[in-house]
């Protein structure tokens, strides 16, 4: 018996462009809620989220979306047309703090995180904690976890949605997971968090 | 290998974790399952975030906005008559029912005269408004304009008397709970934008 697997993306838009709604409403049906939750992670609004990804399938539907099969998966090219959604309301509506320190890497954002030492972060507090500090970090950062490590996109991926090559998008993560346990750890053992990101210190 | 080599070497750069430097540094082991604890933890809220996605009403915009894009349905501004899509006349109803709720909340005490109703009806005529090209429609307090250009949608619904009261126009106490039947305008955004009462004049 031959097994059919799902429809490849790039066929689905070659319908889309061909008037197939059915297409459409299938590529909508399959990447609207990561696109949906990427927008949620970055901007922490369900109402901006809903625009974001309503607009990213309008997009879509425009004659000659832009979409090169040969830069990337057509995946990755959504999520860029998201973050670009993103930049632009970030801009317009200047609400978002975490674009504000984007010009200080060095910095963390302080966090209303819980100071429970005990709290384990797969449970619900504790996730509800690690979402704050997601969402407290800065944008190029934050872009990178939800994308990689929440969304599970591939490193290609990411670097086709984040404009930049993947090295770049490597760097961002590891950077972006130390900023992250930095913040949870200090939390946990104010005493010793300073030496959690210096690794230089103990030369074995 | 030092410590700066062994987490420049984690794999998200490429590289791999290196066991002998963890068994010979405390505090590089340490780090490295408060590291396995955050990934862990960022699973889990992946996991609880699965379910999350776009509310039903962006499929029903976006498919419309297809059909529009597509040419479907074209050289027909207005569909009008009784298509009725359930789906539509719901998120219809609730706008309107919104719109007479924040009516109600501005204007506590609207109770039009029937020359006051006709003011009401030339006011839409020279709005400019698109809406103001069909007749008998009255805009939707804070509904954006429509432009000539732009495609609408007609759905018909079931209302509340008292909901023309709200929006200027004359309805005796003892019928206003009953249900009248309204045909709503829909935007290309699939918002509302206008209603006209289809028994008006049956106060």
């Amino acid at each position: 018996m031959k097994v059919v697997g799902p429809e490849p993306d790039d066929e689905l838009l070659f319908r889309i462009q061909s008037g197939d709604e059915q297409a459409f409403m299938a590529l909508y049906n399959r990447r609207q809620a990561a696109l949906y939750r990427f927008a949620l992670h970055m901007s922490g609004s369900a109402a901006v989220a809903e625009d974001i990804t309503q607009e990213v399938f309008l997009t879509v539907l425009r004659e000659g979306c832009g979409y090169d099969a040969g830069r990337g998966t057509l995946s990755g090219y959504l999520f860029g047309i998201a973050r670009k959604l993103m930049l632009r309301h970030a801009e317009r509506e200047r609400s978002d703090v975490a674009l504000e320190l984007d010009a200080d890497d060095g910095g963390l954002p302080q966090l209303a995180v819980s100071n429970d030492p005990l709290i384990d972060l797969t449970r619900r507090e504790g996730i509800e904690n690690l979402r704050r500090a997601v969402q407290a970090l800065p944008r190029r950062y934050r872009e990178v976890v939800v994308l990689c490590d929440l969304e599970e996109v591939d490193y290609a991926d990411a670097a086709v949605a984040l404009g930049c090559p993947i090295g770049t998008v490597r760097s961002r993560l590891h950077r972006a997971r130390g900023l992250l346990l930095e913040k949870l750890s200090h939390e946990r053992s104010p005493r010793h968090a300073g030496n959690v990101l210096k690794p230089a210190r103990c030369l074995t | 290998m030092n410590c700066q080599e062994f987490w420049d070497r984690m794999p998200e750069l490429g590289g791999e974790v290196d066991d002998h430097h963890l068994r010979e540094c405390a505090a590089c082991a340490a780090r490295m399952e408060r590291q396995g604890e955050l990934q862990a933890g960022l699973r889990a809220m992946a996991e609880s975030d699965r379910r999350a996605g776009a509310p039903a009403r962006v499929e029903s915009r976006l498919r419309a906005a297809f059909r529009g894009e597509m040419g479907m349905d074209a050289g027909r501004p207005v569909r009008s008559g009784w298509r009725l899509v359930l789906p539509w006349a719901a998120a219809a109803a609730a706008v309107v029912v919104l719109a007479v709720v924040m009516v109600r909340a501005r204007q506590p005490e609207t109770t039009a005269t029937p020359s006051a109703r006709g003011t009401d009806m030339a006011m839409v005529v020279s709005t400019g408004d698109a809406a103001g090209d069909y007749e008998g429609f009255i805009p939707l307090p804070n509904a954006g304009k429509l432009a000539d250009t732009e495609d609408v949608n007609l759905v018909r619904v079931e209302v509340p008397r008292s909901a023309m009261i709200a929006l200027g126009l004359e309805v005796s106490p003892e019928r206003a709970s009953e249900m009248v039947e309204a045909d709503v305008m829909i935007g290309p955004d699939g918002l509302a934008r206008a209603v006209r009462f289809l028994d008006a004049d049956t106060l």
